[in-house]
């Protein structure tokens, strides 16, 4: 079981490590995903260079993005920075997962920061992407 | 679509901009509901300070994905990259231009990465966003 206590600025420890649940790329998430960012390529329906249907390359970028929701509760925060390399195309039916480790922390004016790195990768352990970004917490 | 080649990127080009209308209706279908949420709780919001739910950063990430997908094409998709940084909050109801120039060119096994700035500017000509992004082109 997890008990998911609040997350603060002091409890975070730099080397935490997070693994997000596995997630189905389905067509509709697809579709859901180009609706919400108003993006039809015909690449997430239709054929592309790469075979198949892809999905859009951030995707995913929320799985990774909540990683620290998988062990604890979040008053939220502003994300400050988001860093992206797009290794492989993600596909429909792939089942993806993200891991992450936090590599730094630090307060600049007065507001606390966090610094993850991650990874994205299907169920064979294939990076699909892997990136860094960079959250304020809300204290409250 | 035609896909660029590095005959035809130059320095200094400015890639077509993209203009997104971001309602709530968007922002909830990207980021979920829920209350105390700064994305869809529009009470919450103001107690933090904002006149309107934010749009996530992430959806501006998007953006500039599909920027990059239209105008590089298949090396956007695999191998490619971006960097931003959020420095404006986007408020439901706002419409972002995102904009890119091309600033340089390296080779990169065998192939050329274009490397272009990046940007996106609200209704008021404000810039929320900035950063680079890059793809393979042959």
């Amino acid at each position: 079981m997890v008990e998911f206590p609040r997350l603060t600025y002091e409890r975070l420890q730099v080397g935490e490590e997070f693994v997000s649940d596995t997630f189905l790329v389905t067509p509709e998430e697809i579709e859901t995903y180009a609706f919400a960012v108003d993006d039809h390529h015909p690449w997430f329906v239709d054929d592309s260079p790469f075979g198949g249907p892809v999905a859009h390359p951030t995707l995913l970028g929320n799985q990774a993005l909540r990683l620290r929701h998988s062990r604890y509760t979040v008053a939220g925060g502003l994300h400050a920075k988001m860093e992206f390399e797009f290794v492989e195309p993600i596909r429909p039916g792939m089942r993806a997962r993200s891991r992450g480790r936090v590599v730094d922390k630090y307060e600049r004016r007065g507001k606390p920061y966090m610094v993850t790195e991650f990874t994205t990768e299907d169920e064979a352990g294939t990076v699909l992407v892997r990136g860094r970004f960079t959250q304020m917490l809300f204290r409250d | 679509m035609s896909t660029p080649t590095t005959a035809s990127v130059g320095i200094g080009q400015e890639l077509p901009p993209l203009v997104k209308n971001i309602p709530q209706r968007k922002i909830d279908a990207y980021s979920g509901v829920r209350p105390n949420y700064i994305h869809s709780d529009e009470a919450f919001a103001r107690k933090k300070g904002f006149r309107a739910p934010l749009a996530q950063a992430m959806m501006s990430t998007a953006y500039v994905s599909e920027m990059m997908t239209r105008f590089v094409g298949a090396g956007f998709v695999k191998g490619g990259a971006l960097s931003m940084t959020f420095i404006k909050p986007v408020l439901a109801g706002d419409r972002l231009t995102v904009r890119g120039v091309v600033k340089e060119q390296r080779p990169e096994g065998g192939r050329t990465r274009v490397v272009v700035e990046v940007w996106c500017e609200n209704q008021d000509g404000v810039t929320t966003a900035v950063g680079t992004a890059s793809g393979l082109v042959d």
